[in-house]
């Protein structure tokens, strides 16, 4: 499968506009290398199984998801919990997620998002390729969205 | 937002017992290691819990997750037992592995939990100071475990999916 980035940065962006109503831009990849130096991040991560085999990955930090938490939940940000916080990232990556399986051949399926919330951590999506990775600024904080397909085994394949 | 008042949630008994087993054999079979399995208790807590984690979620007829999570040491004596080769936690083999030792039990315990389902890639986290967040409409039950080489958990959070 073959997309561009454009698509994955016009999902988002309507997303966040239509359901937290906040702008979303197009960040230079030299800001990728700061996600991993934050001191704590919230990342989901939504399977898609089905005729289309891979994963989408929202990254962002902690400040962005308390923003849109307190948005979604209309709750003023220092009130919003952890849970909240994971509720509206997970939520997000949802809408992310639903929206990419419209690109999809027939019939996929989404898993539920996987949230984990933290500092020092690593994620990894063993048996995944990368198609590509958007890296997008919010309210001046870069937040970034990886796309994973299931790389095919070839011998099993044969 | 949160509310005090959220009903107490239960977990169906049948999704229990495929994940035990699953758990035992995967671990004899595959890596040569005898576990033994504790007593299940709902989670009840976010705190962080163990260091290295592998995410599987379910779709189809049974939809939410399984998360099997290992203290970095017993990790990497149960990876090295699984796969033959001491790794690094920094190896990407080393994720590899735990992935497919959660895929292993997740596809086992798929195939006696009566239903149509879908298993996911999984993925793997590595760090300190983290916490995998649950689904809140859906109970978490964590399944104790012990080896010789350190304990682990196997946290089962699914449900039947309404929807088919």
């Amino acid at each position: 499968m073959t997309f561009n980035l454009e698509e994955i940065y016009q999902i988002a962006s309507t997303i966040w506009e239509t359901a937290i109503g906040l702008q979303i831009e197009p960040e230079s990849q030299d800001a990728l290398a700061s996600i991993g130096n934050r001191p704590r991040s919230t990342a989901a991560c939504i399977q898609i199984t089905g005729a289309w085999n891979g994963a989408i990955l929202l990254d962002c930090p902690v400040e962005v998801a308390r923003l849109v938490a307190s948005i979604m939940f209309s709750a003023e940000p220092a009130k919003v919990t952890v849970a909240d916080l994971q509720d509206a990232v997970a939520e997000l990556v949802n809408m992310i997620g639903g929206n990419f399986k419209a690109l999809l051949p027939e019939k996929c399926f989404l898993s539920l998002p996987a949230v984990v919330e933290g500092g020092d951590y690593s994620t990894r999506i063993p048996g995944s390729k990368l198609l590509g990775r958007a890296c997008l600024c919010c309210q001046g904080h870069p937040v970034s969205i990886t796309v994973l397909e299931k790389a095919v085994n070839q011998a099993a394949a044969a | 937002m949160s509310t005090a008042t959220a009903p107490r949630p239960t977990i169906d008994s049948k999704f229990v017992l495929p994940f035990m087993n699953a758990t035992r054999d995967v671990f004899l079979k595959m890596a040569g290691v005898t576990t033994t399995i504790g007593k299940p208790h709902l989670k009840s807590d976010t705190n962080a819990g163990y260091a290295v984690c592998g995410i599987i979620g379910f779709s189809g007829q049974i939809t939410g997750s399984v998360v099997v999570s290992f203290s970095d040491t017993a990790a990497e004596k149960l990876v090295e037992a699984f796969a033959g080769v001491k790794l690094a936690l920094t190896d990407p083999d080393f994720a590899d592995a735990v992935g497919e030792l959660a895929n292993m039990i997740a596809g086992s315990a798929k195939k006696h939990l009566g239903a149509v389902a879908s298993i996911s890639t999984p993925s793997v986290v590595i760090g300190k100071g983290y916490v995998v967040a649950n689904n809140r409409q859906i109970p978490c039950l964590v399944i104790p475990c012990s080896s010789p080489f350190g304990d682990f958990a196997v946290e089962v959070s699914v449900k039947r999916s309404p929807a088919l």
